[in-house]
């Protein structure tokens, strides 16, 4: 399970572009920069909707004070869910990235996939959020299943 | 398994979002003695799929219930919370369709429609497909070649009733 000191996996990401969907490498968003990166089970979720992508949107400004370069929202969903996921929510016009996990490499990659079979979700995102400078990791807020407490944007901003 | 008329249409346990949230349905009991329409697409928020596919059936669910459908279910392979989502942005629910999640892709597996796209992000997915069912028997089946969404629309599949 990913973990303070870990350097984040070299995982390959999608974000929609203007011509459709394209690759996105995570070492090149992640290198020599100062990089939030949230993650959480899934696009349209009521505490996903609800709490968690919200904090971020309040706090993104104070991220940005703080020398942040870029806040990263990552998700095992498609690229066209989380691309109107991201209109919907105003993560988008806040300025936040939002990447697909499409088949939960990344996910998998950092340990942090579960099931939950009775709402349909299948190696879907632990809730977290992290700081890494330079592709490694500073700051790792792992919340419990079901909770949405320490991963959220002011929890993590007391880190900076 | 394939979409061939007087096959029965496979067994798959579903999943919807309920008053209180995600609860499961099991396909054959919840098709059992009626008439339904089933169509299934790659994915919510995919283009055809909300400019075309989806439209397609909110036109014509009236005519449909006007032939003695029962209900109109459309099946993608995504999670309920998508689905609801999906099913407000694009008038279906309003036009009475019911949305179903085939989550971990069983059902479209067991019928030999599934496809992979991972550049466009899409894994384990449903090719188009649209089909009456009586009683669980297929009447009629209208089978999409991948790719296209031409046989599988409400209007053609309305044509064959």
């Amino acid at each position: 399970m990913l973990s303070v000191g870990d350097r984040l996996p070299d995982a390959t990401l999608l974000r929609m572009g203007p011509d459709g969907p394209e690759q996105v490498r995570l070492s090149d968003r992640t290198a020599a920069r100062k990089v939030v990166i949230f993650a959480l089970p899934g696009a349209f979720t009521p505490t996903c909707d609800s709490a968690h992508l919200p904090s971020f949107i309040r706090t993104k400004a104070q991220y940005d004070a703080r020398g942040v370069d870029e806040i990263i929202c990552i998700s095992v969903n498609d690229v066209h869910v989380m691309r109107y996921w991201g209109e919907m929510s105003g993560a988008a016009a806040a300025g936040i990235t939002l990447l697909a996990d499409p088949d939960a490499s990344y996910t998998r990659a950092v340990g942090l996939a579960y099931d939950n079979p009775a709402v349909g979700f299948y190696n879907r995102s632990r809730r977290y959020a992290l700081i890494a400078e330079d592709g490694v990791v500073t700051a790792m807020h792992l919340d419990q299943p079901g909770q949405c407490a320490i991963s959220t944007g002011e929890a993590l901003l007391e880190e900076l | 398994m394939s979409l061939t008329v007087g096959n029965r249409f496979p067994g798959a346990s579903l999943v919807r979002m309920g008053e209180d949230g995600p609860e499961t349905v099991d396909l054959a009991g919840y098709v059992a003695g009626r008439k339904v329409v089933l169509f299934a697409l790659p994915g919510a928020y995919t283009g055809p799929c909300s400019t075309v596919h989806m439209p397609s059936f909110v036109r014509t669910a009236e005519a449909f219930r006007g032939k003695g459908v029962d209900e109109i279910i459309c099946v993608a392979v995504n999670d309920p919370f998508v689905l609801k989502a999906w099913g407000e942005a694009t008038g279906a629910a309003a036009a009475g369709i019911t949305l179903l999640g085939d989550a971990e892709g069983k059902l479209t597996h067991a019928l030999g429609m599934g496809f992979s796209a991972p550049h466009l992000g899409l894994i384990g997915r449903s090719n188009r497909y649209a089909v009456v069912l009586e009683d669980g028997v297929i009447a009629h089946a209208n089978v999409d070649k991948p790719g296209e969404c031409n046989i599988s629309k409400g209007e053609e599949l309305l044509a064959a009733l």
